[in-house]
């Protein structure tokens, strides 16, 4: 009789898009269904779908029209998520984004950072608390790099198994 | 777009691409905001903060001193969307102290990004926010449209 193996297989997941903004939520659903596939328990498959959603939303912003690409692994094995999202940027929204990274970065309490987001970005304004709550809820770390000609890559990346969030009394 | 915020009578509802929501009364006339669907379009405040401003002057005439913010049919609320609770927490707090009201958040356990959104919302929001949980799907008591009469208590 075969042995049935329990090493943890990772999940790959790449897509290259021109303009996904109609299947967004279909792929955050898909990429739900993939973690729950791959994450275990607790709702790490949740908060990587909405991680997804948010990166894909901010690329979307600057893409023009052009290709989005997302990367997605989960690694059990590893104890390791990573979701990268490329799209094209020009250098002076390279370098906006860049320094906005920079500064939530430099702010090691992410819930922190989320509320000063809250509190600073005005009611009425279009956008800019996406990374601050992918990095707050779904508990990732974003770094960007410099891709191939013109394009930015939005890397956000940690454990597979986070420690359930507890805020005031509240836990998530 | 088709995006729109209306006053039928004196009920407001907003309906987005992918989403809507109504103002409603409970059984005890309380009010109750339903919200449906999936809010994931670029820029849901262009029709979302009306539809809460709208809402927040008719809890402030009625002195309410709660609304229930029912999530149990919202699928998803993306960060754009998130930041019309923002606004309308921001609403709020500009209100003197006694006029103050109370969301209180409706979610669904079955909706598992709800509960850490609503984490940072509770941080944010402080006393003016609330939050209850349920297991089950909406619960079956019938409501009607809002205000139905009377000032809110």
């Amino acid at each position: 009789m075969a042995e049935t193996s329990t090493t943890p297989v990772p999940a790959r997941l790449s897509m290259r898009m021109r303009p996904p903004w109609p299947f967004i939520d279909d792929v955050r659903r898909f990429v739900e269904t993939l973690g729950a596939c791959t994450c275990g328990g607790e709702d790490r498959d949740a908060q990587v779908a909405m991680a997804v959603h948010e990166l894909m939303q901010n690329a979307l912003a600057h893409a023009a029209g052009d290709d989005v690409e997302l990367d997605l692994e989960i690694d059990p094995g590893r104890d390791r998520i990573e979701i990268t999202v490329t799209n094209p940027c020009s250098d002076e929204a390279y370098e906006q984004l860049g320094a906005r990274v920079e500064r939530m970065n430099r702010e090691p309490d992410a819930l922190a950072w989320y509320l000063r987001c809250m509190e600073e970005l005005p009611g009425r304004s279009r956008g800019g608390l996406g990374l601050a709550r992918l990095r707050f809820e779904a508990q990732l770390e974003v770094t960007l790099r410099r891709g191939r000609t013109g394009r930015v890559a939005v890397c956000a990346a940690g454990k597979v198994r986070a420690p359930p969030l507890e805020v005031g009394g509240f836990n998530g | 777009m088709g995006d729109s915020v209306e006053g039928r009578g004196s009920t407001l509802r907003v309906a987005g691409e992918k989403f809507s929501a109504e103002v409603l009364s409970g059984l005890r006339g309380e009010p109750r905001v339903e919200f449906r669907g999936t809010i994931s379009s670029s820029n849901p405040a262009e029709v979302l903060n009306p539809f809460v401003e709208a809402v927040h002057a008719q809890l402030v005439a009625r002195r309410a001193s709660e609304i229930s913010v029912d999530f149990l049919d919202l699928e998803f609320c993306n960060s754009s969307g998130f930041k019309s609770f923002v606004f309308w927490l921001e609403q709020i707090r500009r209100l003197p102290e006694a006029q103050r009201y109370r969301l209180r958040f409706i979610s669904s356990a079955g909706r598992r990004w709800q509960r850490v959104s609503l984490l940072a919302l509770t941080s944010f929001g402080g006393e003016n926010v609330t939050i209850e949980t349920l297991s089950t799907s909406r619960p079956a008591c019938p409501v009607r449209p809002w205000p139905a009469g009377g000032a809110q208590s």
